[in-house]
């Protein structure tokens, strides 16, 4: 049981990755490869300011600084590549990941830096016979949490319409008055900013290393790709299906572990090419 | 007042030119139609004002404004609301959705959901399903809702009788001329002669990217349209 709730604790690190992925390919239709890296940057931010504000200090402020990362991602970056071949996008994103990965390792070096949690949920609570970390828990309430706002804010503000519109038809959506270049810049600093949120959090449960972000992102792609590439439910499934597979791959086979989830992705786009969500949404 | 105007322009996708020194005037509580053969630039015509094709010489202004470059919000923003060809319904959202998203530019007027709604009201017995999932002539009432939903003082239409039967065209008339009997002005682009005849008072016959014909309907019929459109 108590591996369970570890496998979730990792599918929401992979949720909250994968659902800037989604998000950002949704609106630019380009594939972030750098995104591990933004997760490693937001990581190593919170790391800085946590000296002087705190945990909490540090986490406002790696959101806002990817976020705001993220705008200036979307106008120089995203928005020119979204009328590139999809070959120029793994390129530049690619040679982006690269870029971070240098720009950190030459401010904070090379070796693994800890994060401590914070006081208020460094505890450990009794569960099921043993006890468990109070930290691993928040983590996986930050995840439902953002799951169930994003849900919301897609399914019931105005400005969640018109991001469902345009990921599926941003022509038709320009047409009815609404900006999509102003529209994407918002989401991918959601999807940059959510980025942020999950490399704090992950501090305190990974040690933080410059290669942090590309051993993660492999498995976000796993998720986002078995979800159906463009569906925030799918990702939510797969990234808890995933976590799960994950988590007990590394228990009980551990020496398969992490060809797991690339297994599951097969397994599943051969029952259903389109992934989980299948053609819908 | 003009509320568009196309003022000799030539139009692109990527190098290859489509509009060819095109001139086009709409004013306030005008209906004008567009006529010709497939393949002459008529959509284009639209494309161009929502910054899908390129205007490379010449000028579009949309009421008093002539921008510089035209994005695909512009028209919508200055009160031109496109029924484009093919309808563009946005798959994945609901019929009570689709026309919410025709609000999205936000200016104020008659229509909302549920005047839209008494125009049109199958629109509301089916609010919730798909859009996508209706018959091709309640589509093509949701393309309309939709458009009227930005509260627009011109409604383009491109080939909306494309597609759909006999009887479904009739209404369509019936509704257009409701609809131009108002405050809203029509650019009609069609090729069915009837509703042509049915709605517009002015026409344009375009040719090879070009306007060969312009005139007032009444000096119109189905012969002397013969040589440039199949009626
Ligand atoms: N997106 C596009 N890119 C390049 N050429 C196009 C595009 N759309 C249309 N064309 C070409 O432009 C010409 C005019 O097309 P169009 O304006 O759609 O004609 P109509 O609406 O009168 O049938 C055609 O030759 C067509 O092949
Ligand atoms: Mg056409």
């Amino acid at each position: 049981m108590i591996q369970v709730i570890n496998g979730l604790v990792y599918g929401s690190f992979l949720y909250l990755l994968a659902v800037g992925l989604v998000l950002i390919f949704g609106l630019r239709r380009v594939t972030n490869f750098a995104h591990g890296s933004l997760f490693m940057v937001g990581a190593y931010i919170a790391y800085a300011v946590a000296a002087y504000l705190g945990f909490w200090g540090g986490l406002v402020i790696s959101v806002m600084v990817l976020a705001a990362l993220g705008v200036l991602l979307d106008r120089f970056v995203f928005r020119p590549l979204a009328r590139e071949d999809a070959v120029v996008t793994l390129l530049v994103t690619f040679g982006l990941l690269f870029v971070l990965e240098d720009a950190v390792r030459t401010i904070w070096g090379k070796d693994y830096l800890t994060v401590p949690p914070p006081p208020l949920l460094s505890g450990v609570i009794p569960m099921f016979g043993s006890t468990f970390p109070v930290y691993r828990l928040f983590v996986v309430a930050v995840a439902l949490a953002v799951a169930a706002g994003l849900a919301l804010w897609l399914r019931y503000s105005k400005v969640g319409l018109y991001v469902r519109a345009a990921s599926v038809d941003p022509v038709t959506t320009g047409m009815q008055g609404v900006d999509t270049d102003r529209l994407s810049a918002l989401v991918v600093a959601i999807g940059t900013g959510l980025a942020g949120l999950s490399g704090t959090i992950a501090g305190p449960l990974l040690a933080l290393s410059p290669s942090m972000g590309a051993f993660i992102i492999i498995d976000c792609f796993v998720v986002v790709v078995t979800g159906g590439l463009s569906s925030f439910t799918g990702a939510f499934v797969a990234a808890l299906l995933i976590g799960q597979v994950h988590n007990l791959g590394i228990v009980y086979v551990p020496e398969l572990a992490s060809m797991l989830p690339l297994a599951i992705m097969t397994l599943v786009l051969l029952l259903r090419p389109r992934g989980l969500a299948g053609a819908g949404r | 007042m003009t509320l568009l105007k196309l003022d000799h322009v030539d139009a692109y996708y990527g190098e290859a030119q489509i509009l060819h020194d095109l001139s086009i005037t709409v004013g306030r509580g005008e209906r004008v139609a567009i006529l010709g053969r497939n393949g002459v630039g008529k959509t284009t015509v639209v494309n161009a004002c929502i910054g899908i094709a390129r205007v490379r010489r010449g000028t579009i202004s949309f009421g008093q404004k002539t921008p510089a470059s035209i994005r695909h919000f512009t028209a919508a923003r200055s009160g031109i609301a496109v029924v484009p060809q093919g309808r563009h319904i946005v798959p994945g959202l609901s019929v009570r959705e689709n026309l919410l998203l025709g609000a999205a530019v936000g200016r104020k007027g008659p229509w909302n959901f549920d005047s839209v709604c008494a125009l049109f009201p199958i629109l509301r017995e089916r609010a919730e399903t798909p859009g996508t999932a209706m018959s091709g002539g309640q589509q093509q009432m949701l393309a309309i809702g939709r458009a009227l939903m930005a509260n627009p003082d011109l409604l383009v239409l491109d080939e909306p009788s494309e597609g759909l039967a006999p009887v479904i065209v009739d209404e369509l008339g019936e509704t257009l001329i409701k609809l131009g009997a108002g405050e809203t002005s029509i650019l009609l682009i069609e090729q069915n002669f009837s509703l042509v005849h049915a709605v517009a008072e002015r026409y344009y016959v375009m040719s090879k990217g070009a306007v060969v014909e312009e005139g007032r309907l009444e000096g119109l019929t189905r012969e002397s349209l013969k040589k440039h459109v199949a009626v």
